[in-house]
């Protein structure tokens, strides 16, 4: 369904995206993993449509990505996005203007979940509270892909399993969820793949179950051997 | 097409109200200082008043263009852009979208500043006659440099369409010069320095255009009709390459 061929992205001498091939099917979810600057965010921008690869292609479902993948691919950036002079209201009126598979039912009872409430400035809500947001309106699209950058991000305890709960809903066999986090433990109970990312290169690419099968490792263990040595390294 | 131009709309809508609240502001000024016309009082008002609306509509036309290109340039280079650029709209119809929405604001406020300038002159010469008879002499000293220049509501109205139009292409050269900067200059050496250089080619350019399509010794509406048509083609074209280079190029 999405697909990177020979993916690479520079910004001047920084290679974010090394030469990335890979390929995502519908019916799983995957926790891109990396530490920062690992090539992630860059990746599902690109996928996204919202930054051009230097080289390579990005693929859904074999057309490259552009207006049309837009129209069926729900991206949640990390940052916060909302134009500030927007009301929670006002977001939730912007995503039904522009998409045709969202829903103002489902924003409002992820809103209600969320608890927060459709009178509120955007730019007065807190981290935390930006970061539901950022949630309640991307989840309230019916998608054939979502990509969530950092779901968890200044998000406390009892929150992350509202937003766990959301996120699962959506995890149907026509569905394709992609989420990145530092929290590995908090994705690994939700993805049944995982993607390390180092330096912008793909390292590999696992099914978890498998992996915990075969190598007899959890993705956190695996996310150590992979990535442990390079921290002492750079330290 | 018309969800990208309603939330244009409404990005630039704060600085609308603002052009408007100051003017509401003079016009009241300029209003108690015609009440106040023949009494006998040193009638300053007058004069800073009409001073004040006089600058304030040419520059709240100019501040409206302007701010449509700083929110191009924001919407390119802050976080707010993927707002726009993750919906299922590609270049020509984001950029069209704010094309239109200058576009409409400055025929706008240009006919309003006109319809509001034709409003006071009209009040101010039932109130003071003499001055039709300065009106008189400004004609006369014009048709003496030009017998082709009659200065008459006709000819306020050329000037007006090709000042808008004229400065409807600028903005468009700047929309031009700010998409090649956030697309492909970004992150270069001398990004800046370039970005202005080009804009001020590209305005050469159209000025040069306009010179050398007018045929010489043209009467003044010809010449008010080709330079307005020029200035209209030219801002099609920059509309054109600007969004040809953001659909190509730009990453937000």
């Amino acid at each position: 369904m999405l697909k990177s061929k020979d993916l690479t992205k520079r910004f001047g001498s920084l290679v974010a995206v090394d030469g990335v091939t890979l390929e995502m099917e519908p019916g799983h979810v995957y926790a891109m993993l990396g530490p920062n600057g690992s090539g992630k965010t860059t990746w599902m921008k690109i996928a996204a449509g919202l930054m051009k690869p230097t080289s390579g292609t990005m693929t859904f479902m074999n057309e490259p990505v552009g207006v049309s993948s837009r129209a069926q691919v729900a991206y949640m950036s990390t940052e916060p996005y909302f134009y500030a002079w927007m009301t929670v209201k006002d977001v939730g009126q912007y995503y039904a203007d522009f998409f045709r598979d969202f829903s103002m039912e489902k924003f409002e009872s992820n809103l209600k979940t969320m608890e927060l409430e459709k009178t509120m400035k955007t730019k007065s809500l807190s981290s935390g509270m930006a970061a539901k947001l950022k949630i309640a309106v991307t989840m309230a699209r019916d998608a054939r892909v979502y990509m969530l950058d950092e779901p968890f991000n200044g998000i406390d305890l009892l929150a992350r399993d509202e937003i766990r709960a959301c996120i699962l809903r959506e995890a149907t066999d026509d569905k394709l969820l992609i989420l990145s986090s530092h929290l590995v433990e908090e994705v690994e109970a939700i993805a049944d793949w995982s993607v390390f990312i180092r330096k912008g290169k793909l390292v590999e690419m696992r099914d978890n179950e498998e992996m915990r099968q075969t190598d007899h490792v959890s993705v956190a263990d695996r996310y150590r051997e992979i990535y442990g040595h390079m921290e002492v390294q750079e330290a | 097409m018309m969800p990208l131009l309603k939330y244009e709309i409404r990005k630039t809508w704060s600085t609308k109200l603002m052009v408007l609240g100051i003017v509401a502001v003079e016009e009241l000024a300029f209003l108690c200082s015609l009440y106040l016309m023949g009494q006998n009082v040193d009638n300053w008002l007058m004069a800073l008043s009409t001073s004040l609306l006089v600058m304030t509509t040419i520059g709240g036309i100019l501040f409206i263009g302007i701010s449509s290109v700083v929110t191009l340039h924001r919407d390119m280079n802050t976080k707010q852009g993927y707002m726009l650029y993750m919906t299922p709209r590609n270049s020509y119809q984001i950029l069209g979208a704010k094309m239109m929405e200058n576009g409409l604001s400055i025929v706008l406020a240009g006919a309003f500043f006109f319809a509001l300038g034709t409003l006071d002159i009209t009040l101010l010469f039932g109130r003071m006659g003499e001055l039709g008879k300065l009106w008189e002499f400004v004609t006369d000293i014009l048709r003496q440099i030009n017998s082709d220049l009659e200065l008459s509501a006709e000819m306020m109205m050329y000037l007006v369409a090709n000042a808008l139009a004229s400065w409807l292409a600028t903005v468009s050269v700047a929309y031009l010069a700010d998409i090649i900067s956030s697309a492909l200059l970004n992150g270069k050496k001398f990004n800046g320095i370039l970005t202005f250089v080009l804009f001020i080619l590209l305005t050469a350019l159209l000025s040069w255009l306009q010179r050398s399509l007018v045929p010489a010794g043209s009467p003044f509406t010809t010449l008010a009709l080709i330079d307005t048509a020029v200035a209209l083609a030219y801002s099609v074209v920059m509309y054109v390459l600007s969004a040809l280079v953001m659909e190509k190029y730009l990453s937000v």
